[in-house]
């Protein structure tokens, strides 16, 4: 339970100076080893990472230094809860992996291609269909039928025939529990029919990994239920590689491989659920998990 | 003031005869034994200068006696479809500029008026007949005045009058008439307010009168709009783009536009351009001002309604892969488009009512009309009627504007109808296959405001729609 990052935690100046990525399978190697012990997550031989985050640093407006030094492995079919005050940085370093944000410093590899420097806008957009995101605030499209919103993505992006998109839109909102539901405009559903409508979207476009901000977050508290039970089945029979920012501490400790414990845009501690849990060895993660709990 | 305009077109008249009557002295009378001096008709048009047939008028007719003739009685011929039944006709018989000592007996039969004098008619005589009530056939046109006359040797064929210009009766003619026999309408009119601004007879004329002008306006502004509308979008995408160049392009087309007078755009391009030997049709630069005018307001319409779509539905876009043109295209148009429909409606109605402008510069327009018309008659109502003509096209539209307001904001907070629930899940699955297509076009999406509220949300996700 070593914290690699508070090693190399260091000033601005220095985080500049960031060292190349290492080399793909030298890197999947020596993560293997460190990562380990830090998750439930069985590893297959030869595995090489989903994603792999190396002294991510960003500042917004050239001052506010927002993630100081990230650094953070994620598996595939692995489920990664982020958890940390507001303000750490957790919904930066998730923007980041999708490219809503640019980098300023590091390495963000995914599937061992570089994301970070200046990719061509056709590749970033080629890069997003893997990358599938869900926001605390939805943000599905208002003038969109639910099967609207979980069908566009596929004929205009995947270019897949209405017959095709609309079966994998029924089959998802079925997934979801919002068959009845196809018909809907947004505003005519609750917000956590909203959230879930948002992920069946996601889903459809069947990326490697699935990004949450803080999925539940601005769900009335009855409503928090279906949205992680829709989640977990994501997790569990989906398979699904998930980096998940919430403040859900039951669900990371039941769904959860690995929780992660971010503070001052760094990654302060991360492990099995139950050892961050129940044996934070950092002094501010014990006193988050004790105002929280 | 129409008033007056009678009394100057009597008195008009009454020069013309006495004219008449000092030629027919002057001039040496010809070989004729009857010579048809002139045959006029009054005019009997409310606020105009035609002879109407069908209806009640004067027919003012004059001859002067021949060397050695002896007139005994004179007959006038009206063509098929005149009358002179219920007529009266006052028989004047001047010798030089006193009256003669003769009398003419009037017998009406149909078509034909015969006036038998008392005794003969002599050289140098002049007949004038004043025929108050008579009908000219009610389809117009010109009608000359034929007939015969009786003298020592007999019947003689009258010389026929030059043509009398008369307009058919149309019913609006005949509404008029009897509007004008109204004593009601008549009472109205004493009024010096009603009778300024609500003349009932020039409210009819000038309904018919204005009705081309009404149909320019028409079409200039609808003509003129869905170009508006591209320019606008054009526009409107320049200024929130990322190249500066564009951006300053657009800043100052948008600013030069909203920071000058239309009045002035108007004059510069209908005066700037035929200097530059550019010879535009008026109705089709009128078409162009309007246009050039609208497209900077739209433009400022739609930035803002671009600008209004939250930031997360371009990040929700942008994860699922789309490119930036697929995301405008589908998803930040398509909301803006019904977020700017009241704003865009409004600006409509500024433009349509801006076409008044182009009156300035003599395109043919509603003002136009009401201008003409109101400088014949001098009275006020033709421009209450121009008004109406506004009104007819604009009260509507700001009707529609609130409601659809009204609707916006009832959906927007979730309310409205909603879709059945589906049934069963498998039902559903294959039920759902007949319903295709779910992105709503742009038309769908310019009408969906529009649409009676329960096809509202059905019909976004069930019609299907050409990609
Ligand atoms: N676009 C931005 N411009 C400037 N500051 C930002 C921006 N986005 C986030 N921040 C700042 O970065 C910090 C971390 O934000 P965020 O990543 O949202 O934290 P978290 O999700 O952990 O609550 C906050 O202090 C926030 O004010
Ligand atoms: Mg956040």
């Amino acid at each position: 339970m070593f914290n690699k990052a508070n090693a190399l935690r260091g000033s601005g100046a220095e985080a500049h100076r960031v060292p190349p990525a290492l080399d793909a399978t030298e890197a999947a190697l020596q993560a293997h080893e460190r990562d380990k012990i830090l998750t439930k997550h069985h590893f297959a031989p030869e595995e090489h990472p989903c994603v792999r985050i190396e002294h991510l640093m960003k500042t917004f407006d050239g001052e506010t230094q927002v993630l100081t030094d990230v650094n953070l492995t994620v598996w595939p079919g692995e489920v990664v809860c982020v958890l940390g005050p507001s303000g750490s940085g957790k919904s930066t370093m998730l923007r980041c992996i999708n490219l809503l944000e640019t980098p300023t410093a590091g390495h963000i590899l995914i599937e061992d291609h570089e994301i970070t420097g200046h990719l061509p806008t056709k590749e970033v957009n080629k890069l997003r269909q893997n990358l599938g995101m869900v926001f605390q605030s939805f943000n599905l499209f208002p003038h969109l039928t639910a099967k609207g919103n979980v069908m566009i993505g596929q004929t205009k992006v995947l270019k897949k025939s209405k017959e095709e998109a609309e079966a994998e839109a029924l089959k998802q909102l079925e997934a979801v529990g919002l068959l009845d539901r196809a018909d809907f405009k947004p505003a005519q559903l609750s917000g956590g029919q909203q959230q879930r409508v948002a992920i069946a979207r996601a889903v459809a476009m069947h990326p490697d990994i699935l990004l949450f901000d803080e999925p539940t977050s601005a769900l009335d508290p009855e409503l928090v239920r279906g949205v992680l039970d829709v989640m977990r089945d994501l997790a569990e029979n989906g398979g699904m590689t998930m980096i998940v920012v919430t403040h859900e501490m039951g669900f990371a400790r039941e769904v959860a491989d690995r929780v992660v414990f971010m503070e001052g845009g760094v990654v302060v501690e991360q492990g099995k659920p139950d050892d961050v849990f129940d044996r934070p060895q950092n002094e501010r993660t014990a006193q988050f998990l004790g105002s929280i709990g | 003031m129409g008033q007056t305009w009678r009394y100057r077109g009597k008195r008009f008249a009454i020069a013309l005869c006495a004219l008449a009557c000092a030629l027919a002295i002057l001039v040496p009378t010809t070989a004729f034994g009857l010579t048809t001096n002139k045959a006029t008709a009054r005019p009997n048009e409310d606020g105009g200068s035609s002879v109407i047939g069908g209806l009640p008028t004067r027919l003012t007719w004059e001859g002067t006696v021949g060397t050695g003739e002896k007139v005994t009685s004179v007959t006038l011929m009206l063509p098929e479809g005149g009358s002179f039944d219920g007529s009266t006709t006052k028989v004047t018989v001047l010798e030089g500029l006193s009256r003669a000592k003769l009398d003419g007996e009037v017998k009406v039969e149909g078509t034909s008026l015969i006036v038998a004098f008392s005794e003969p008619a002599t050289e140098g005589l002049l007949l004038r007949l004043e025929v108050e009530n008579m009908h000219f056939p009610p389809d117009g046109g010109d009608v000359a005045i034929k007939g015969s006359y009786v003298n020592q040797s007999g019947e003689q064929e009258l010389e026929e009058s030059k043509p009398i210009k008369t307009i058919a009766n149309t019913p609006l003619q005949a509404l008029l008439a009897s509007l004008d026999a109204n004593p009601v309408v008549e009472a109205w009119n004493s009024s010096p307010f009603l009778g300024m601004f609500f003349k009932p007879q020039l409210l009819v004329t000038a309904f018919a009168t204005l009705i081309p002008g009404w149909l320019l306006c028409l079409a200039i502004v609808c003509i003129a709009y869905p170009f508006a509308i591209i320019l606008g979008l054009i526009f409107a995408l320049m200024k929130i783009s990322r190249r500066r160049l564009i951006r300053a392009i657009a800043i100052v087309y948008v600013n030069v536009l909203r920071g000058t007078p239309l009045f002035l755009q108007i004059y510069i391009m209908f005066f700037g351009l035929p200097m530059m030997n550019i010879n535009i049709d008026n109705n089709v630069l009128g078409v162009i001002v309007i246009a050039i005018n609208a497209s900077a307001y739209l433009a400022e319409i739609f930035r803002a309604g671009i600008e209004s779509i939250p930031p997360g539905q371009y990040e929700a876009a942008s994860s699922l892969g789309m490119s930036h043109m697929m995301t405008m295209v589908n998803i930040i148009l398509p909301q803006t488009i019904r977020r700017v429909i009241p704003t865009v409606t409004s600006d409509f109605i500024t433009s349509y009512k801006d076409t008044s402008l182009l009156s300035s510069v003599g395109v043919m327009e509603l003002m136009m009309f009401a201008k003409n018309l109101t400088s014949v008659s001098g009275n006020m109502t033709p421009y209450v009627a121009a008004a109406i003509f506004y009104l007819i096209v604009t009260l509507p539209l700001i009707k529609g504007v609130t409601i659809i307001e009204k609707r916006m904001a009832r959906s927007e907070r979730g309310g409205g109808p909603r879709p059945k629930v589906k049934a069963k899940s498998a039902d559903a699955a294959a039920g759902g296959q007949d319903e295709m297509g779910t992105e709503p076009s742009l038309i769908e999406a310019l009408s969906a405001p529009f649409r009676p509220a329960s096809t509202d949300i059905a019909g976004m996700g069930g019609v299907a729609d050409v990609q």
